[in-house]
């Protein structure tokens, strides 16, 4: 895997969120499901930005709903995570794993 | 009920046109949803936060999709933040004055201190503000403000400046440049 095929951190996150939701999830919910999941609030431009990077990557697609009142009369662009995403998630994880195995980390810091 | 004018005004300009809609929308929905349960004074500094935050991701993105929006919006905030230098160091120098006298007549080093400390800390904001592009950004900015202040003394619409002041802005050029170096060694490092 090439060091630009690696998912990032908030990558990871955004990902996660997604995968969570469901199809169609758009930006707000999706930073509304990182805060109440992990605690980390990031700011909106934050998680367009990583969705675009994700889908210039091919690991999420995008389309573009109806204007609505409760918006602002602005459009939401809903997103999906598509099958190469649900193969990045699942490497990423097996990387973390093979970390992970052997280790306890009771104790590890003093 | 919509949201305060300024920080939205501040990220339709660092967004790029093909994604407003969704972003300044995404803003909009939450915006209104915080306005229903905590009021208005927390959904406003809610708004805020997250215009404030979003702006450094929103260039980055928007600068990888060749937006022109993107680019005004950076020069746009690039000026307020070198008029805001130019405001702060003034400021400064004017309370310097008031404790140190030298500095009122003659320009003396607490004169070059403040002025060079404000380039170096303009320079640390821009670097925080655009991460990938801090230091150039910073000296070309320091770059352009040398030539807005020379040009019209060359074209003989201003008075000429004295040599101390003239080494006050040639310093802020290298000063912001370290500011924003500082800035990005201390982030990497962290």
């Amino acid at each position: 895997m090439a060091k630009g095929e690696f998912l990032g951190e908030f990558e990871h996150i955004v990902l996660l969120s997604l995968l969570r939701l469901g199809d169609g999830a758009h930006g707000a919910l999706i930073r509304v499901e990182i805060e109440s999941v992990t605690g980390r609030s990031p700011a909106i431009g934050a998680v367009h930005a990583t969705l675009e990077r994700l889908e210039r990557k091919g690991l999420v697609a995008s389309w573009i709903g109806e204007p609505t009142a409760e918006r602002g009369g602005k459009a939401k662009r809903h997103f999906k995570i598509e099958a190469v995403g649900v193969a990045a998630l699942k490497a990423a994880r097996t990387a973390l794993d093979r970390l992970h195995a052997g280790l306890s980390l009771r104790g590890a810091v003093t | 009920m919509n949201p305060p004018i300024v920080p939205r005004a501040l990220v339709t300009a660092a967004t790029p046109p093909v994604d407003h809609d969704s972003v300044i929308g995404d803003l909009h929905e939450e915006y209104l949803d915080r306005v229903r349960s905590h009021g208005r004074t927390h959904a406003d500094s809610w708004y805020w936060s997250q215009a404030l935050r979003s702006v450094p991701a929103l260039l980055s993105y928007s600068r990888s999709r060749r937006s022109p929006g993107a680019r005004i919006g950076t020069v746009v905030i690039v000026a307020v933040l070198l008029l805001t230098m130019l405001a702060v160091n003034e400021f400064a120098a004017d309370v310097m004055c008031s404790f140190v006298r030298d500095t009122c007549t003659a320009r003396s080093w607490p004169f070059y201190l403040v002025g060079w400390t404000d380039a170096a800390v303009f320079g640390a904001v821009l670097a925080a503000i655009v991460p990938s592009q801090g230091v150039r950004l910073a000296i070309i900015s320091a770059t352009a403000l040398l030539v807005a202040i020379a040009a019209p003394i060359a074209l003989g619409f201003s008075s000429r400046l004295t040599l101390s002041t003239w080494l006050l802005v040639f310093g802020a050029i290298p000063a912001m440049g370290l500011g924003a170096a500082a800035y990005q060694i201390v982030r990497r490092r962290r």
